[in-house]
């Protein structure tokens, strides 16, 4: 038996995998739980955008500042799975144009590096972008690709000695008084239940949070809101071209690889699980894209998706006006020692939800290990099938 | 058959005969790999008629008989055909492996074949003629 | 709208022989192969395992066979099929983990044997002209870096399963192993690493083992044309041989 705590991370999307990577560099074993692929729930189906901040600069800068410093640690441990190719925001109308000064007031604001270009100049650079822009703004935004970002992660939590399991799906919590001390989990790959013992558990579920949760009769105020993006074949785009208003519907297109991303809505859902895509949701992208730039429309589409973000309640507002940071949950007051749940947030801000449930679990542990994944290089993602 | 079956995994090669996965180039490799057994089999029957012919005038005169037999003049047929399936396929091939023809791969096997087709037709017309 | 499709799944694990089960389920008429399987597992059995991820294409997670036929379900509309029964069933020429899965450690071992990387400078296909960048306005960075690009190769499989050397030769680095030893070779100058690239991608189990199917371009659904690629080394390896053989 070894004397070293063991900790449970159920979830490997990204704020599992950064946790996992966390804890693993604070000396702690550690074992991922997911029920199916790694990133096959929020995760995957992102945007692929490493924000800069600026989409949340003025109405959310707690999340903006959140994002531009794990940006920029990202950069740094991870280069080798980033696109980094900056954004532009774009004035399209001439409300954008009036908001033009509070955007870069909020930029400076959360210290974001934003530097406006004339417009000739941008449209040089950017080509394909609506010629009739009134303004344009560069930040340092980023394309990541979301499994390759959790495998990132996970790969390097396993070089530090984690183990990950993945389908295999957690169906059970088993308690000591009020104490969590392990799950009952089904591995997919045999069709065997086993129980696996643990000091900790962490709850990194995302959207899914409310239901691991609930398993262990605790709360959480997640709401899982659906966000449809729709795929163009094509891609006209170096950077990142964001639209400079408050966050809308479509104002966004996120150009990875070969392809363009425009996205995305917001929907409150019920069940976070496989959701269906309303059609008149892929249209009104599609518009909502082609003002930002023209040609989109000329390109042929290629895929649909649609899943549950995990939005933190805070109070009865309108899904968009939600707060995209986090939030951790310590429910030993609920009667549930031992676990923790970590929710909210973005990919771009996952090994920053990872450092804070991580200080929570070594609190509760009563270890003092200090978080090292700001300075420590991340192995290729290749070696996760090592 | 059920060709996943771990037990089937020293066969993989049946998955070749998995016709619904076929494309033109897969129809080539079947093809060649297919005239490539024939031409072999052809080789050691040659060598055994040598073989038979080499006893002397005895076993010529039957053997001039049954080549000239209708269904012997098909088979000759068949071989003509293969050698040219294989021989125009495998210059394909060869040039493709040298980096010639790389992006036109396609329209040469298509071009080829026709090239053969012709040959066949005008070989065939001669050995039944002949 | 929505329509009810027929999916043929080829079911396996650990200890259950590989056998096809049948499911109906009711998808949008605007919905992908890829939510069709998803509505399976939400819906119909929950034990289903299938990989997935970012559903546009650029995880390579999701490959499968539909119909015979290599995809990445993510971007093929079930309306191509038009309400016919699909028979889903994993890649060939790997190791089934279970159902629609199988196991990728061999691939990315291959895949890392070159040292791959992912990213690439951009070519400026987009603009056709050289433009001046100054990316990240990090001040640490301030020089000019250009755009980059992850590789169009998403590392899905597919052109393995696709390929017949490889159903007979399970050494075979692969057509995507090749490819990329072949883009790794491209964006290199060193003279060391390029004649361990070269040695790499020679020998029984590597270009020469390949017989010009071309089935690895042909279901390639990125762009990434392996079989040119192999064809680019063969070339390359027989003047290095050649060189080598006049003493140079």
């Amino acid at each position: 038996m070894s004397l070293i705590p063991h900790v449970i991370v159920i979830g490997a999307g990204s704020t599992g995998s950064a946790t996992a990577h966390d804890l693993a560099l604070r000396g702690l074993r550690v074992t991922v739980l997911e029920r199916g692929e790694i990133a096959s729930g929020t995760t995957g189906r992102n945007h692929c955008l490493l924000h800069s901040g600026g989409r949340y600069c003025v109405n959310d800068k707690e999340g903006a500042i959140e994002c531009i410093r794990e940006n920029l640690i990202l950069r740094r441990i991870m280069p080798h799975a980033l696109e980094l190719n900056d954004g532009l925001f774009v004035a399209v109308s001439d409300e954008d144009l009036a908001f033009k000064e509070t955007f870069l007031a909020g930029c400076a604001e959360c210290h974001i590096p934003a530097r406006e270009i004339p417009v000739r100049q941008a449209l040089e650079i950017e080509p394909f972008v609506n010629p009739d822009i009134r303004a344009a703004v560069q930040v340092p935004d980023g394309v990541f690709e979301p499994w390759r970002f959790c495998a990132s992660f996970l790969a390097t939590a396993i070089k530090n000695g984690a183990a990950v399991r993945n389908f295999t799906e957690v169906k059970d919590f088993i308690f000591q008084g009020h104490t969590v001390t392990g799950v009952t989990v089904l591995d997919h790959r045999t069709g065997e239940t086993e129980t696996l013992g643990a000091d900790m558990v962490v709850n990194a579920t995302g959207a899914w949070a409310g239901i691991i949760a609930a398993m262990a009769e605790v709360d959480v105020p997640v709401v899982p809101t659906a966000g449809v993006m729709v795929t163009i074949g094509e891609r006209f785009n170096n950077m990142v071209i964001n639209r400079m208003h408050l966050p809308h519907d479509g104002d966004i297109v996120v150009p990875i690889r070969n392809t363009s991303i425009i996205g995305t809505t917001s929907w409150r859902v019920t069940s976070p699980d496989a959701i269906e895509i309303p059609r008149e949701q892929i249209d009104s992208m599609r518009q909502a894209g082609e003002l930002l730039m023209p040609i989109l429309k000329a390109g042929r589409q290629r895929g649909i998706m649609a899943v549950a973000r995990p939005l933190i309640s805070k109070a009865n507002a309108d899904a968009r006006a939600f707060s995209r940071t986090f939030e951790a949950y310590n429910h030993r007051s609920q009667g549930a020692a031992g676990l923790v749940t970590i929710s909210g947030g973005k990919t771009t801000t996952a090994r920053g939800m990872a450092e804070k449930v991580s200080d929570i679990v070594c609190g509760e542990l009563g270890i003092d290990a200090p978080c090292k994944t700001r300075t420590t290089p991340l192995v290729s993602y290749r070696e996760f099938y090592n | 058959m059920n060709l996943y079956r771990p037990d089937l995994k020293r066969f993989r090669f049946l998955r070749w005969f998995d016709f619904r996965s076929w494309r033109l180039g897969m129809i080539a490799y079947i093809l060649n790999r297919v005239t490539a057994i024939g031409l072999v089999l052809y080789l050691y029957i040659h060598l055994a008629v040598l073989t038979m012919l080499a006893q002397g005038p005895s076993s010529w005169d039957p053997f001039i008989r049954i080549a000239r037999a209708p269904w012997f003049l098909a088979l000759d047929v068949l071989l003509l055909a293969g050698m040219l399936i294989h021989g125009l396929n495998g210059l394909r091939i060869a040039l493709t492996g040298f980096g010639i023809g790389v992006r036109g791969q396609k329209p040469l096997f298509v071009a080829l074949m026709i090239v053969a087709a012709v040959a066949l037709i005008a070989g065939a017309l001669k050995i039944f003629a002949g | 709208m929505s329509i009810t499709l027929t999916l043929r799944i080829l079911r396996s694990r650990r200890d259950v022989m590989p056998h096809y089960e049948t499911f109906e389920v009711s998808v949008s008429d605007a919905a992908n192969v890829l939510d069709a399987i998803e509505q399976v597992w939400a819906h119909r059995d929950r034990k289903l395992m299938f990989r997935h991820a970012c559903h546009h294409a650029s995880c390579g997670t999701c490959a499968v066979r539909i119909n015979g036929r290599e995809k990445l379900p993510c971007i093929v509309p079930v309306a191509d099929y038009s309400g016919k029964p699909l028979t889903i069933e994993p890649l060939r020429n790997f190791d089934i983990v279970g159902d629609l899965v199988v196991d990728m450690a061999k691939f990315f071992q291959n895949q890392q044997a070159s040292d791959f990387v992912i990213t690439r400078p951009t070519e400026n296909e987009l603009v056709g002209k050289p433009i001046a960048y100054t990316g990240g306005m990090d001040p640490e960075s301030a020089s000019t870096i250009p755009f980059n690009r992850f590789e169009n190769c998403v590392e899905c499989g597919i052109c393995l399963s696709a390929c017949p050397t490889m159903a007979g030769d399970h050494k075979f680095f692969g057509p995507a192993g090749l490819a990329a030893i072949k883009r790794q070779l491209d964006k290199t100058t060193d003279p060391v690493e390029r004649k361990r690239l070269l040695e790499l991608a020679d020998g029984e189990h590597g270009v020469w083992r390949c017989h010009s199917a071309w089935e690895c371009t042909e279901a390639c659904p990125q762009q990434v044309f392996p079989a040119e690629s192999i064809m680019a080394l063969r070339k390359e390896i027989t003047k290095k041989h050649f060189r080598e053989l006049f003493g140079k």
